[in-house]
């Protein structure tokens, strides 16, 4: 059929013989070649995404349900129902860390939020030559491991650092600088690390607003300061909001930055994980807190999908 | 052009770039400087070496670097792919609202647990039957893998839902099979998105601490476990030299990404 | 086993016609029988039945929105009908993929292959169809000969111009040398000077290719009138009317087609006179103006019809500012002559080739459009006019909601 039907080479010919062939291929009644693959959203994408929701299934879903369930255990695999997580949730460490975790994460944010509007405002509206490699630069930096950070904190400020043996050199009688193993150090390591994460969606804003919106505003009598508060902010919240709720929810998830600091006094929730479960084998402990930590995450990581959707959904209906 | 005064150009000007210097290029300028000092006293670094560098170069701390490039290279295989495969149906089934949102939660979900957890997870999960896999190669590569899907699968299905699907359609019609369509339409379209997400993937994977930490195997030990190691034992100058050689290997492996992403935009 | 048994399967349907030589070839190339479309609770069409015939080319003309592009998308297989069935040469394709059906389609944006060659893009489909190698290359080159793109092969398409990816696309389209070619908007996304060479382009393309059905989709009437054996004019989902574009011209069916292709201005009117089969002369009293037109239905007297006449079909009549003053005069008029009607200009607007005057009719409270050709007296806006119409170039239509 399809030779006798084969292409020719007068166009009537083989005019027919294009429909025909893709006829006799067709076999346009049942079977699944009728169901419409090509149409979206038919019963083989689901199908078809099946493979990868397997791997998160069994390399994610399946491992969170293990913690869950290793939470009602003990280290033997016996089940000693509520007990683990009484135990933990009175225990004040668990309390601590939780404290903690929280109060650096908001911290850092703050320290982000602050200093990344302020560069992503700068590099937008008072530009000069070579921003635009300051922007890729810090595009690059956000690939780089976070614990460059804390590691060049350690050379420069920390008790053997450079700038204490400077000091002991300069005023041998004073006392060590040591804020890099404390809280303010861990806060300081995490906003240089994220701040760039909230440069970047401010900067994607950024350009998108039109120039002439500044000018008008401009000659409308609005200085810069008025400018940026009413019309380049207002343009940028969503975009904003949205990445300080990622922060928030990085921060609150650090471990690296914390780790390579080697802070004693700086225990957080992921770091209490780490603790109990790699240094004192501590499974049904570390698996309390885990959940606890993952509550915490999931709430939050909600919490910024729903601000999101809101915040750029009620932009989009009513632009200002 | 939003100040006009030369004066508050300037002052911004001086803040940014303290900022900048403090943020970006200090850590930088300080681990590069650190990892070819053989002391540091004094402002600056003093008798230069190439001591720390060499030892990074050197016998276990090479091997941890192989590792880290092994490891992360799979992972991202892994996680491009599978980060591919489900942005193409998710982006296919636009149509159906409910799978597309369901994928966007299930992918996306994993990045938002913290590593430690996920580490964590793996170990409960993979250290009793049925499936034993604590102490392998392949629990390191899987924790990995599960941590930058959601990178690779956001940076892909942005790209795929904004392909035009008249496109796909306009190769249907020409008598394409759904197979070809992908393989010779939609996926090369695809391909800068798939390269930058390689590219981020490898870069995290080159870096990850928090899940390798809690996974790996003593024979299978990663750049920055090595260098977490070093950090621990007070030896800082081996360390930045150690984090530099991971630096330098990372983007030369992104510099490959770029250049096959740039010949298959050529062709 | 599993191969053999598809390939019987396949086998089947082409066993109910014997072959292609000795067919008796179905006169339809395309049949939509009372197709729909919906997504969700919206509609985007609704039970359109429709024949395309081989060699014809039907335009589907209608507003944004009026379902022309999903009646397309359809035929191509792009949507999946909510219900009706879709045939090609008489067989049926509802549930075939687009890959199945042979068809060649232009799309508005050309949706060209970004990565591929002009000559890949071209070849896409014989590539596809698995054809050989040299076989591929000689077509390549005649269909790229044949829009006049021989000298582009090896270009890119974002190196090309609209109207050479238009060419590209069309030239990709005839490649699989369809027994159908859909075209929707082809000439949308070009600007108005090229617009007018592609449309010759095409219709010289159509002169050359007797044997394929062509459906169309455009909003421009200039397009359908110009290119269309047949149009289908299309509103709110539906099917309104399809004829000629004669026959819709000169005596649409509704007041919508009225309207829409050509522009006719529609005054209400009462029937007077019975006509009992249609295609007889009515009279009407449209106001109090007594008019004469073509009545395409049977109409009874006392019954409701619009007088659709388009903007050429206007006429002053000589001496018309006294003779209108007159009317004015005596108010509503005795309706003495036939299809004079009193009114006074609104606006003057110079087009070039002539004048197309506003003209607001006394005791109507209609406004009406009138094209005046070229090197004729042009009343002033505020003058008084009397309009006429020849009653064979009026022609009454049912009064439907607009």
């Amino acid at each position: 059929m399809r030779t006798a039907a084969g292409p020719r080479v007068t166009p009537a010919l083989v005019g027919s013989a294009g429909v025909g062939s893709a006829r006799v291929t067709g076999a346009p009644k049942a079977g699944p070649a009728s169901s419409f693959p090509h149409i979206p959203g038919s019963w083989r994408s689901w199908l078809w995404l099946a493979v990868p929701l397997l791997f998160v299934a069994v390399f994610f879903a399946y491992p969170l349900a293990q913690i869950g369930a290793q939470s009602f255990q003990d280290k033997y695999g016996a089940g000693v129902g509520l007990a683990n997580w009484q135990y933990e949730l009175s225990s004040a460490a668990v309390q601590k860390a939780t404290a903690a975790t929280l109060k650096i994460a908001a911290l850092s944010t703050l320290g982000a939020l602050l200093l990344g509007t302020f560069i992503a405002l700068a590099l937008s509206f008072v530009p000069f030559r070579g921003a635009g490699l300051v922007t890729r630069l810090i595009e690059t930096v956000v690939s780089f491991p976070s614990f460059l950070i804390p590691l060049a904190f350690s050379i420069l400020y920390g008790r053997t650092g450079v700038v204490n043996s400077v000091l002991g050199q300069l005023a041998p009688g004073l006392p060590a600088l040591n804020f890099v193993n404390d809280v303010p150090g861990v806060v300081l390591a995490e906003v240089a690390f994220y701040t760039p994460f909230v440069v970047r969606p401010l900067l994607a804003v950024f350009s998108q607003l039109p120039r002439e919106l500044l000018d008008v505003a401009g000659s409308l009598g609005s200085g810069p300061l008025a400018i940026v508060r009413t019309v380049i902010l207002p343009a940028g919240l969503p975009a904003l909001a949205a990445s300080a709720g990622l922060t928030f929810l990085l921060t609150m998830n650090e471990f690296g930055i914390i780790l390579f600091t080697g802070a004693k006094n700086v225990m957080t929730l992921p770091m209490l994980i780490y603790t109990r479960s790699i240094v004192t084998f501590d499974m049904p402990s570390a698996a309390v807190i885990a959940c606890i930590q993952v509550a915490l995450s999931l709430g939050v990581y909600c919490l910024y999908r729903w601000t999101y959707k809101k915040l750029s959904g009620a932009n989009h209906a009513a632009p200002r | 052009m939003l100040l006009h005064a030369k004066s508050a150009r300037l002052a911004t000007w001086t803040l940014l770039a303290a900022a900048l210097l403090l943020l970006v290029a200090a850590p930088l300028l300080v681990t590069f400087m650190a990892a070819f000092a053989g002391s540091w006293n004094g402002v600056l670094p003093a008798a230069p070496t190439l001591r720390h560098v060499a030892g990074a170069l050197a016998a276990d701390n090479f091997s941890s670097l192989v590792v880290s490039l092994q490891t992360a290279v799979f992972a991202s295989l892994l996680a491009v792919l599978l980060g591919t495969w489900a942005a193409v149906c998710s982006a296919s089934a636009a149509a159906s609202p409910g799978l597309a949102r369901l994928a966007d939660a299930v992918f996306h979900l994993p990045a938002a647990v913290p590593s430690v957890v996920v580490g964590l997870g793996l170990l409960t999960a993979f250290s009793k039957p049925p499936l034993l896999l604590n102490g392998t190669v392949a629990i390191v590569v899987v924790a990995q893998s599960m941590l930058v899907l959601a990178f690779a699968y956001s940076t892909v299905s942005a790209a795929a839902r904004g392909q035009d699907p008249m496109v796909a359609l306009a190769a249907a019609s020409l008598g394409a099979s759904q197979l070809r369509v992908l393989l010779t339409v939609r996926l090369p379209l695809l391909l800068p998105a798939i390269a930058a997400a390689a590219g981020l993937a490898v870069a995290l994977c080159m870096g990850e601490l928090g899940a390798t930490v809690m996974v790996y195997p003593a024979s299978w030990r990663t750049l920055p476990v090595t260098v977490f190691a070093l950090v621990d034992r007070g030896a800082l100058f081996d360390a930045a030299a150690n984090t530099l050689v991971l630096l330098a290997v990372t983007v030369a492996v992104l510099a490959v990404i770029a250049k096959c992403r740039g010949n298959s935009a050529v062709r | 086993m599993l191969s053999t048994m598809k390939k019987s399967r396949r086998a089947a349907p082409a066993a109910g016609h014997p072959t292609p030589a000795a067919a008796v070839e179905p006169e339809n190339a395309v049949e939509l029988r009372d197709v729909s479309v919906s997504y969700g609770t919206t509609v985007a069409l609704s039970g359109l039945s429709l024949a395309v015939a081989r060699g014809e080319t039907v335009a589907l003309l209608g507003p944004s929105g009026s379902g022309k592009s999903t009646a397309l998308k359809a035929i191509a297989g792009f949507e999946r009908p909510s219900s009706g069935r879709v045939l090609l040469d008489g067989v049926d394709v509802t549930d075939a993929s687009p890959a199945r059906r042979g068809i060649g389609v232009v799309v508005q944006q050309y949706a060209l292959f970004p990565h591929m060659r002009v000559d890949a893009n071209v070849a896409y489909g014989l590539k596809a169809r698995r054809m050989p190698k040299a076989e591929i290359a000689a077509r390549v080159k005649a269909m790229l000969e044949m829009v006049g793109m021989e000298g582009h092969a090896h270009k890119l398409p974002r190196q090309l111009s609209g109207g050479q990816q238009q060419r590209v696309a069309i030239a990709r389209a005839l490649a699989i040398r369809p027994q159908v070619l859909l075209l929707d908007e082809p000439l949308s996304a070009l600007d108005a000077s090229l617009r007018a060479e592609m449309l010759l382009e095409l219709q010289a393309l159509r002169a050359e290719l007797p044997d394929i059905a062509m459906v169309y989709v455009t909003h421009d009437q200039s397009e359908a009138l110009t290119l269309a054996d047949r149009i289908a004019v299309m509103r709110n989902a539906r099917l309104e009317e399809i004829g000629t574009a004669e026959q819709l011209y000169s005596r649409p069916a509704g007041a919508f087609t009225a309207k829409f292709l050509g522009g006719a201005s529609l005054l209400p009117a009462i029937s007077t006179t019975v006509v009992p089969d249609g295609g007889a002369m009515g009279s009407v009293l449209a106001g109090a103006h007594r008019m004469k037109a073509v009545a395409p239905f049977a109409v009874n007297p006392g019954g409701r019809v619009l007088v659709a006449v388009r903007p050429h079909a206007w006429k002053l009549a000589a001496g018309s500012p006294a003779a209108a003053a007159g009317w004015a005069g005596d108010g509503a008029g005795d309706g003495y002559t036939v299809n004079s009607l009193p009114g006074r200009v609104e606006s003057v607007q110079w087009r070039g080739a002539g004048h197309r005057l506003q003209v607001d009719l006394i005791g109507l409270s209609e406004r009406v459009t009138v094209d005046l050709p070229a090197m004729s007296a042009v009343p002033a806006p505020g003058d008084l006019v009397v309009l006429t119409v020849e009653p064979q170039h009026a022609v009454l239509v049912p009064a439907g909601e607009l």
